[in-house]
């Protein structure tokens, strides 16, 4: 123990609680996931106690990883009966050695990825496999949950409560799936993860600290994913697809915490690391022949990042791609991007035709980006009147903060 | 200087998140520095305990005994003028909000 005074790690306890819940899980099966929890709550507070008085230990982690396995040990003589329930481990003869094992690092990665089929588990719905994935794996607390979702404590609790419910039902065994149920269940864990991504990255909370961090935790589960099926191309193109999203994280935001339209984001901010990641894990996605949208979102994606300017985009080939995309899965928002992108290829005019044809098919209603479009180009176009009641209507539906900031200054112009 | 004994009482940091444990202890960290010499010790306490009322009478083990705020999570013990001082510091604590402080001078002063 040393009497330090440094800082601890950026988020060293939320990213140390999603680790030891997932190893100590795996110890004591699915069914005891709460006591888990627990009891790596405790052990972060016994730390937070320790370290303010004594100073922070030279590996904290470590030090975390040796007050959980005396916790466990405790618990395990304290509360014999728990074994019974016990499906991966048996702690017959050498109990202190198995116990050791599953903390080695590889094994933590191996639990966190059993820990990710676990939250995706098919028996839940969406919603409630993101809240866990958050909570239980990412280590955010309910009220950050909550924030995300734009929900409060007591519903994601009451979520959360409920889907650890169904999980000790369907008495899962807490492990990877192989053979023919393998494949569905990554198509799960993928969209979930895709899910996850999106909620950081065009969430309608406030706080861009957190969302860049629901969308970096999407990155580094999608890796252990990538790591452990390295022959799954739509893994990488997934992976390719929010790393190139990412990098463009701090270019969205101005100093003052304003958001950057993406035409006028300054491409020096974009993460070149980022950018070159995501790159190569597209290119290493396409060595077959099957096309998942993860592919084609990622070739949106690749080719924004390679522009050298908002004006010197390859619209063409990206209005190919996203006819792609529209032809796998039809989905009005993709027709929203197509109208978008028609701006540039065959003017705004084109464009307000294509938002005019989604408005009256009614099929985006309270969608605040679609009147938003449309009063962005009408104002462009030199119509502040007919614009001013699109940004107006825009403004009713809900946008976040930082888009309403937006929206009411282009009222003013107006 | 007297000594005073600072009494925490509830179950706060149970539901707090992660992050939001972190930053106590960058908190609680800055608190014990600024304190110096007036911090003399703290302890947390295990919630499960015994509770006996007589000598004869049967031990209520394995508690918690009590509704969670009135559970004494642990205690504080600082150095200070008077019940003023030791308040004031108290008002500095990091854990008071998710915790109950209860702030009880000692008896026999030291010197």
């Amino acid at each position: 123990m040393s009497g330090r005074n440094d800082q601890l790690m950026d988020e060293l306890f939320r990213k140390e609680y999603g680790k030891l819940v997932a190893t100590l899980t795996r110890l004591f099966g699915i069914a005891h996931m709460q006591l888990a929890e627990d009891m790596v709550q405790d052990a972060l507070i016994t730390a937070m106690d320790k370290w303010s008085v004594e100073g922070i230990p030279d590996n904290p982690s470590a030090w975390l990883i040796q007050v959980s396995k005396r916790k466990v040990l405790n618990e395990l003589k304290r509360n014999k009966m728990i074994l019974e329930h016990h499906q991966n481990l048996s702690f017959a003869n050498d109990e202190i050695a198995q116990i050791d094992s599953v903390f080695m690092e590889e094994e933590i990665e191996d639990s966190q990825l059993r820990m990710i089929f676990t939250c995706c588990h098919p028996a839940l719905n969406a919603e409630s496999q993101i809240a866990l994935t958050l909570k239980t794996l990412c280590g955010f607390g309910v009220q950050e949950v909550a924030n995300a979702f734009l929900s409060s404590k007591a519903t994601i609790n009451k979520r959360l409560y409920r889907a650890k419910k169904i999980l000790r039902e369907t008495n899962a065994p807490f492990s990877i799936p192989s053979g023919a149920e393998l494949l569905p269940r990554l198509q799960t864990v993928t969209t979930t993860l895709y899910l996850l991504f999106n909620e950081g990255y065009n969430s309608s909370s406030g706080d861009s600290v957190i969302q860049k961090a629901f969308c970096l935790e999407a990155i580094r589960l999608t890796k252990y994913l990538e790591n452990k099926f390295t022959d799954v191309p739509e893994i990488k193109a997934l992976l390719g697809l929010m790393c190139l999203h990412t990098s463009r994280f701090d270019a969205r935001i101005d100093d003052a915490g304003g958001i950057v339209i993406f035409e006028e984001q300054d491409r020096s901010l974009w993460s070149k690391d980022l950018i070159q990641k995501g790159m190569q894990y597209l290119k290493a996605s396409m060595n077959e022949k099957r096309l998942t949208p993860y592919h084609i979102e990622a070739s949106i994606a690749a080719q924004h990042s390679i522009a050298e300017s908002f004006e010197k985009t390859n619209w063409k080939a990206i209005y190919e791609n996203y006819q792609l995309l529209n032809s796998l899965k039809p989905n009005p928002i993709i027709q929203l991007n197509l109208a978008i992108i028609q701006s540039r290829l065959e003017g705004m005019e084109e464009s307000l035709k294509m938002l005019y044809t989604i408005e009256t098919n009614n099929s985006l209603v309270n969608y605040h980006l679609l009147p938003a479009s449309q009063g962005i180009f009408l104002l462009k176009l030199n119509k502040p009147k007919e614009a001013k009641s699109y940004l107006e209507k825009a403004l009713q539906m809900n946008p976040s903060e930082k888009e309403k900031e937006y929206l009411k200054a282009q009222l003013e112009k107006c | 200087m007297r000594e005073y004994l600072l009494i925490l009482k509830g179950d706060g940091m149970k539901d707090m998140s992660p992050n939001d444990l972190q930053s106590m202890f960058a908190q609680y960290q800055e608190w014990v520095t600024d304190l110096g010499a007036q911090y003399l010790g703290g302890q947390r306490l295990e919630e499960n305990g015994a509770y006996l009322v007589s000598k004869e009478g049967a031990v209520a083990t394995d508690g918690p005994f009590l509704e969670s705020k009135e559970i004494i999570a642990g205690y504080f013990l600082v150095q200070a003028e008077d019940l003023d001082d030791a308040i004031a510091i108290t008002k500095t604590v990091p854990h008071l909000g998710p915790y109950g402080i209860e702030v009880r001078p000692l008896v026999w002063p030291k010197m």
